[in-house]
């Protein structure tokens, strides 16, 4: 058994630990931009090799998969399934694990997710507008965007969202200001040299409510649901300061729960229900549309809204990152075995299971990230003791040996108890194995699964759910009314 | 008591001027006699001045991510001593209450308190403004005070004092950044609407530090107990408010329970003095089920009058803001609830105004104990010859503002409604007991 894996981030050394473990030993080979320190060492260990060089670009990877000959390729990040690698691959023959290009549609184009997700009238259905170009977007920005998100219409490496709670009518003039501007920038700069997309700037409803990722394993025809898992966007403790890649994620149960065997959780079962409900609406509804089957990973990043209950807020054609790290840990079933199902589309005779334990990631990065990423990137990296726990993200082993800072986070740590709160302080003591030699500093989220930050999410979902379910019984879930004076009762959606 | 304000958004593309101005708006109620706002962005601008913060920030043409600011109770000569206050060229400093004394370098008398703490900060930093060293200056500051502080490289600092005497509160914009301030009113009027809590206490002894890379709480440390001043919860704090994580509002509530069960009375009618008693009155009618009824109507602007400097100022204040309605006091028994009794000429006022206007008998209970001492720590009590409550007896008192009778509220009763324990609270201005700085 020969597998390519596609990748060199935190995630990808999860997947690659997880395909270490298989009872098939298989030999694995990787190809990545960046030598990760974590994959280079379990490649070595299982007699494959590390290939540098651009995993966006089909033809580099076919070439290395051919060269080494392997029965199947796992794509880690999002960028190849964009650039229609998995397509390129499955031309020849080589089976491969990752969205092809035009079921990516559903994460490369947050305009089309959206439109399809309308079209087909899919429930947790955010209200948005689709803009080609700034001057289309800015007399709109001008007149009616109020509490907004705005977003470049396409995936770019999860950047450039931002989010304007736009309330207070004293504040108004400025908010409105940035707003502009950062649809400008959304135009200029983040969509910058993306000609895959028409349409370039996303405006949607502002949501508030807990947030958390749905991850499924499909072949097409099944679609397998992991725990739920929540991410921590913000960089700094207590959900201070910029949006992030994500700084930290945890895991209990199937629905977010505080431990093992507590009663706690920040969703319900039927919560978590409707949810898989919605993501195996997008899928059939994303195979329909291109007649194409959907092979890999499907996940909804959700949000429980006082509007839908289960919302989608964006949806990713592969594993979340650091989302993976907590999944792939509780993964008891064969990776491999799972693999192979979705080769040959039958998902459906896999019992995939999870280890009842409650997981904690925490993401460790250098100061710069993530709005000096260039700050953050070439300082070479010590590890005290062993790694046990510790996953490699962006980091670069340089042929002398020495391992260097690649700009993003660095190392992800992961914690694994009964409870969350536990997991949590474990993976805290594992943030302490790495440091930069050269003095600059390191930062990571100590309040990440910690009591406090539990209870307030549980909290928040308890008041976003007696709004929803006020709506559900009013028969009025996803329904907005406005009275317009002198115009009567308009119906959003 | 001053009202200090911190905002640090990452994003250079905004410019909070507006943002600070209405945030020092929602902390009026502190300080009224100046105004001032920093902005720091690609350049530092300073605007501020004598008088409410709608007089003062009328024009707010300067632009920054990050601002510092503060609303002030107290006159200053100097311009240069309107708060926030510069600490030389590098480093301003919003400050509620007051330092006493700082580790290594000995106070003169001579000088302002101003000019003090500016010596004593350029011998500290010797020239630095990194954060660390500002946090360090005032991690060696004594006193009963809460700070912001910003410097020349877009980094903030804001902390409370160990004794945790002055109170801090840390909100978020969004993926944006942070916003400090004194009372967590300021995120419900600036901030994003979060549904669980407005706001984050800062504990004693710790301190928020703000860069352009990070933002971390760094923890302090406060062995000894603290002292939480116990006059926010009687009259400083907005009933909007949480001060160390407790409701403003639940201990008024809890203050007007405790008045009616302290001391009975037969009466036909609950009256509260607005504002702040206005809660007190409420809770003490729902216990009795003597009805509250409306007791007065203001004329002009409301302000803060029991703690204005002179006393022209203080019964212009009271009588435009209290005309007595009649129809609620003619010929009943009224219980009048006041926050609080410094000199007693206002309380005089308003009893005389309810007996001419038909009132059969007043019973006057007031929702904090006596005052009885200045406060080292800046809250602006009068000299101790001032105080009504520190020469006179509770029926003294009754009978020289013209009441059928008169009680404070416990000093127990007091702490009861905040409900920390008696070693977690200040309480020297009712006792004269003040801690060890």
């Amino acid at each position: 058994m020969k597998i390519l894996l596609v990748g060199g981030g935190g995630r990808e050394h999860a997947v690659a630990a997880a395909f270490a473990r298989s009872s098939c030993t298989p030999r694995l080979h990787c190809l990545s931009e960046l030598v990760n320190p974590g994959i280079s060492r379990i490649v070595k260990d299982s007699g494959g090799e590390y290939y540098v060089g651009d995993p966006n670009d089909a033809e580099t990877v076919l070439k290395y998969a051919l060269k080494a000959g392997v029965d199947f390729v796992f794509i880690g990040p999002e960028e190849p399934n964009f650039r229609g690698v998995p397509d390129a691959l499955e031309k020849e023959g080589i089976p491969c694990i990752g969205a092809n290009r035009e079921v990516a549609e559903i994460e490369l184009s947050k305009a089309s997710m959206r439109d399809l997700q309308w079209k087909y009238m899919i429930p947790g259905r955010l209200w948005y507008k689709k803009f080609r170009t700034f001057e289309e977007a800015a007399p709109y920005v001008e007149e009616y965007a109020e509490s907004v998100a705005l977003k470049p219409a396409r995936q770019v490496g999860g950047k450039g969202v931002k989010v304007i709670e736009d309330f207070q009518v004293y504040l108004k003039e400025e908010k409105k200001r940035v707003k502009k501007q950062h649809v400008e920038s959304i135009y200029r700069d983040y969509m910058k040299g993306y000609g895959d997309v028409d349409f370039k700037i996303l405006i949607e409803e502002r949501v508030w409510g807990p947030e958390y990722t749905l991850q499924c394993f499909t072949d097409g025809r099944t679609i397998v649901p992991m725990p739920a898992v929540q991410d921590n966007k913000h960089a700094f403790d207590g959900d201070l300061g910029p949006e992030t890649g994500g700084m930290g994620s945890i895991c209990c149960g199937m629905n977010l729960k505080w431990g093992v065997n507590d009663e706690r959780a920040i969703l319900t079962d039927e919560e978590m229900g409707k949810s898989a409900e919605i993501v195996r609406m997008m899928v059939d509804a994303i195979q329909r549309e291109t007649g194409r089957k959907y092979h890999g990973v499907v996940a909804g990043q959700m949000m429980l809204t006082s509007i839908w209950g289960p919302t989608i807020i964006e949806m990713y054609s592969r594993l979340g990152d650091p989302e993976a790290l907590n999944i792939l840990a509780v993964l008891k079933t064969d990776m491999v075995e799972i693999c192979e199902a979705i080769i040959s589309e039958r998902l459906n005779t896999v019992k995939v299971e999870f280890e009842e334990k409650a997981t904690v990631v925490k993401a460790v990065s250098p100061h710069g990230y993530p709005l000096s990423r260039d700050l953050a990137k070439g300082h070479p990296v010590v590890v005290h003791d062993h790694e046990e726990g510790v996953f490699w993200a962006s980091a670069d082993l340089k042929g002398s040996g020495i391992v260097e800072s690649g700009g993003s986070r660095l190392v992800e740590c992961l914690g694994v108890a009964e409870t969350i709160p536990e997991a949590s302080r474990i993976a805290e003591r594992l943030t302490s194995k790495v440091s930069l030699a050269d003095g600059w500093g390191l930062f990571h989220r100590s309040d990440i699964g910690s009591e406090k930050s539990l209870e307030r999410r549980i909290m928040l979902a308890n008041m976003a759910r007696e709004i929803y379910k006020y709506r559900e019984r009013r028969g009025i879930l996803g329904r907005r009314m406005i009275w317009i004076p002198g115009k009567g009762l308009e119906e959003v959606g | 008591m001053t009202g200090i304000l911190g905002i640090y958004l990452f994003d250079e593309r905004w410019n909070v001027g507006n943002f600070g101005v209405y945030g020092l708006m929602a902390l009026q109620h502190r300080g009224q006699e100046t105004a001032g706002l920093e902005l720091i962005g690609r350049s530092r601008q300073r605007l501020s001045g004598r008088g409410l913060v709608e007089d003062v920030l009328t024009r707010v043409d300067a632009e920054g991510h990050i601002c510092v600011g503060a609303v002030s109770p107290y006159t200053v000569e100097a311009d240069e001593d309107v708060q926030p206050l510069p600490l030389g060229e590098k480093v301003s400093v919003a400050l509620d209450g007051r330092i006493t004394r700082v580790e290594g370098y000995s106070w003169d008398g001579s000088v302002s308190y101003e000019s003090n703490l500016r010596r004593a900060f350029a011998r500290h930093a010797c020239g630095r403004s990194e954060i660390e060293t500002v946090k360090e200056f005032f991690d060696n500051c004594k006193g009963g005070f809460a700070y912001v502080a910003v410097n020349d490289r877009m980094e903030m600092a804001a902390g409370r004092c160990s004794l945790g005497v002055k109170p801090l509160v840390l909100g978020k914009f969004g993926f944006e950044g942070g916003i400090i301030a004194s009372e967590s009113c300021v995120m419900d009027v600036i901030g994003e609407r979060v549904p669980i809590s407005p706001a984050e206490n800062i504990d004693a002894g710790d301190a928020m530090v703000f860069t352009p890379f990070s933002a971390r709480l760094v923890k302090g440390c406060s062995p000894r107990d603290k002292a939480y001043c116990s006059f926010e919860y009687v009259y400083l704090a907005r009933p909007d408010s949480y001060v160390n994580d407790i409701p403003i509002y639940r201990v008024r509530r809890n203050i007007g329970r405790r008045l009616s069960e302290e001391d009975r009375v037969d009466a036909d009618v609950v009256i509260g003095v607005p504002e702040t008693a206005i809660p007190f009155a409420m809770a003490y009618s729902n216990e009795t089920g003597i009805p509250i009824e409306k007791g007065f109507e203001l004329t002009g602007r409301r302000v803060r009058s029991a703690l204005r400097p002179d006393q022209f100022e203080r019964l212009k204040g009271v009588q435009l803001k209290l005309n007595v309605i009649s129809e609620s006091v003619r010929g009943r028994r009224v219980v009048l609830i006041d926050d609080s009794v410094v000199r007693g000429n206002t309380l005089a006022n308003i009893v005389y105004l309810m007996k001419e206007k038909g009132a059969k008998e007043i019973h006057v209970r007031i929702g904090s104990p006596h005052i009885v001492s200045h406060c080292p720590f800046g809250v602006e009590v009068p000299p101790e010859d001032e105080l009504i409550g520190r020469h006179l007896s509770e029926e003294k008192i009754a009978e020289v503002v013209g009441a059928d009778s008169f009680k404070y509220l416990s000093i127990e009763g007091l702490v009861d409604a905040i409900g920390l324990r008696r070693g977690e609270l200040c309480l020297g201005c009712f006792n004269r007991v003040y801690p060890e700085v």
